[in-house]
């Protein structure tokens, strides 16, 4: 009899890779689920022995999943698949009840090995058949900003000491006349400080921003056991160590999963301690319609407020596209 | 390397370009040890490679910043993830003095850092590249551009005769300490004022005797006020200031100390002696006030009962 096995990822291009990843001669009955709550009714449907479970999701996520999965007592095993790769992300949700942890982007090996390390996988069935699912362009990038994401969070987790909560990143197509709209909807009135930095590689090129509310300072400052006054010398190399880490880890992330490297310009100072609709004076007409990526990072139980956006130049669409492709293996 | 060279030959190459090119190469060990120096470093340093390689950074250049390079360089080394600083946190690593008599626009060189982990054959991380660029330019440019632009903006919201705040500028302050008084309920006052049969003066003298007692009357003004208040030219012979934290009865008193010292300045134009007079109207902020122009009136309200009353007075506005 074939094993109900259960996808729960809102990216359909990750749902793809991880039916993919399982193994060939395992005899199974997939479904597929977009969010925390369209998975809980497939679970108590009975279509999921096995949960192959997402962290970031709208609607619920993992964890909320994974706390009704335990109160409701529904039987399933629970493998979770996250691109947020924080230890304590891991030690959650095993203290959740989950069976294991596996890290975006997905390993075939590695889903077999613990497919055999906990005696799931059967004797050997028929083989199953090939999935064909249309993703779409965007989703795949989604999906590569999702793992880059979790590398950054991580490595933004170990500098802090602290718990990075990845609300997912935002990828969407947006105009030229339309940036200052874009950038006012992430801080409305607050005063920010942003730094800007440009990439370039295998036909790829555009720049990141991050930008950092101004209230963030005194907590970033704590987390970092930062001595003496945070003064604007302070706040400024606050501002780059950050932009560093995260910039950096977001391009390699992202250079990684499409074997590419970049090449980074020198950082820009964009601003200090201005509105965000004073940011840019930038003529932005240059280009009509791009592709943009914007990251939130939140720090638990801290007023820590950071936005990370990669904006790809209006030329480089064609390239990442073709290079995304590579990915439907 | 890609060619059809031979990769002793391109290496060379390589090494050639990477000691003329004009930018700052230095390679350190896990010991800040100095491994690489290329030709600008020695050529600014005035240090050799010979004098340096192997030998601890710290040491070798005791003004080098110690904390601060090392908590940049650990975090390469730990994270295995570039490192970028720019003039603006510190304006150099290595101090390199000016070398250029004509073109040279500062004492030093302004550099911007790139820290690089360089991976070894054992996969990792055991050295780390430091690249120092020369943005001195770029640095002299955006800090004389700052410049022009304050004392542009300086120039902007001052009067050219009296060198107070002109009606533009004043008027928003006005509307900013309204707007602090709203939010704080601390109180502040409003001295409108204005000189007495100043046309006359004009008509008798002439012009430039008018823009003396202008002149006078605003430097007088200056003297008399704190330097938290706030004083602008409103119009001809009209000026404002705004009293922070003040009430009407302390700012009717600043108001007749300045009422007296203006009534007793004579002025010497030609072969006249000329002496004239203010009228001053005094309003405080009140609860009742919806906004800045509301207070405005209230002192111009004062303002008109004190010329009405026969000049040479101030009037606290009743409401």
């Amino acid at each position: 009899m074939p094993t109900p096995v259960l996808i729960c990822d809102d990216s359909s291009f990750a749902q793809k890779q991880m039916a993919r990843a399982l193994p060939d001669d395992w005899d199974v009955t997939l479904s597929f689920a977009a969010n925390g709550a369209e998975g809980l009714d497939a679970l108590r449907a009975g279509k999921g022995d096995i949960l192959f479970l997402d962290l970031n999701m709208p609607v619920l996520d993992g964890y909320q999943v994974l706390e009704t999965i335990r109160r409701e007592d529904l039987n399933t095993m629970v493998i979770v698949v996250s691109g947020d790769i924080q230890p304590e992300a891991r030690t959650r949700v095993l203290a959740l009840g989950a069976l294991d942890f596996i890290k975006k982007p997905i390993d075939a090996d590695k889903i077999g090995e613990i497919l055999d390390k906990y005696g799931i996988r059967g004797a050997p069935g028929q083989t199953q058949p090939d999935i064909d699912f249309k993703v779409d362009a965007l989703d795949r990038i989604q999906e590569i900003a999702n793992v880059a994401m979790g590398r950054a969070g991580d490595l933004l987790a170990r500098l802090l000491g602290a718990f990075v909560k990845l609300p997912g990143p935002k990828v969407r197509m947006i105009e030229g006349r339309d940036l200052h709209m874009r950038l006012s909807a992430i801080e409305a009135s607050t005063a920010v400080s942003a730094v800007c930095q440009g990439f370039i590689g295998a036909g790829i090129a555009g720049e990141a921003m991050l930008t950092f509310s101004e209230s963030s300072f005194a907590d970033i400052a704590t987390l970092m056991r930062h001595e003496g006054e945070i003064d604007d010398n302070a706040e400024l190399e606050l501002l780059m160590d950050i932009s560093n880490i995260l910039i950096g880890a977001c391009l390699k992330g992202v250079a990684d999963q499409l074997d590419i490297s970049f090449s980074q310009g020198h950082p820009i100072i964009l601003g200090r301690h201005v509105n965000i609709s004073e940011l840019l004076d930038y003529d932005t007409s240059r280009w009509n319609r791009t592709l943009a990526i914007e990251i939130e990072y939140r720090i638990e139980n801290r007023n820590i407020d950071c936005d990370l956006m990669l904006l790809f130049s209006e030329d480089s669409l064609d390239a990442l596209h073709e290079r995304t492709s590579f990915l439907d293996f | 390397m890609p060619g059809h060279n031979t990769d002793i030959e391109g290496f060379h190459w390589l090494m050639d370009m990477v000691q003329t090119l004009d930018v700052g190469l230095m390679v350190l060990d896990r010991d800040y040890r100095i491994m690489l120096w290329n030709g600008f470093m020695e050529n600014h340093s005035g240090q050799s490679a010979a004098d340096v390689i192997g030998n601890n950074l710290f040491e070798q250049f005791p003004d080098i910043s110690k904390n601060w390079f090392q908590n940049k360089a650990e975090s390469v080394f730990l994270l295995e993830s570039r490192a970028f600083t720019t003039y603006e946190q510190r304006p150099y690593l290595l101090r390199f003095k000016n070398y250029r008599p004509i073109t040279g626009t500062a004492e030093f060189m302004y550099q911007n850092m790139t820290l690089i982990p360089l991976l070894s054959p054992d996969g990792k991380i055991n050295h780390i590249g430091v690249i120092l660029y020369d943005v001195t330019d770029i640095a002299i440019g955006k800090y004389a551009l700052e410049a022009a632009n304050t004392s542009l903006a300086k120039l902007s919201r001052t009067d050219r005769l009296t060198e107070l705040y002109n009606r533009g500028y004043w008027e928003e302050c006005l509307q900013v300490e309204f707007a602090r008084y709203q939010r704080t309920k601390q109180t502040s006052t409003l001295i409108m004022f204005d000189i007495d049969h100043f046309k006359k003066v004009n008509d008798t003298y002439g012009h430039q005797a008018g823009d003396e007692v202008i002149r006078l009357t605003s430097r007088t003004l200056r003297s008399s006020i704190r330097t938290t208040d706030i004083a602008g030219r409103y119009g001809g012979e009209e000026f404002g200031v705004i009293l922070i934290d003040t009430n009407a009865e302390q700012s009717h008193y600043l108001a007749e100390r300045l009422r007296k010292k203006i009534a007793a300045l004579k002025i010497g134009f030609q072969q006249h002696e000329i002496q004239f007079t203010i009228s001053l109207g005094v309003a405080e902020v009140s609860p009742a006030m919806s906004d800045h122009a509301q207070w405005l009136s209230a002192s111009d309200q004062a303002l008109y009962q004190a010329k009405h009353g026969g000049r040479n007075q101030s009037v606290v506005f009743a409401g």
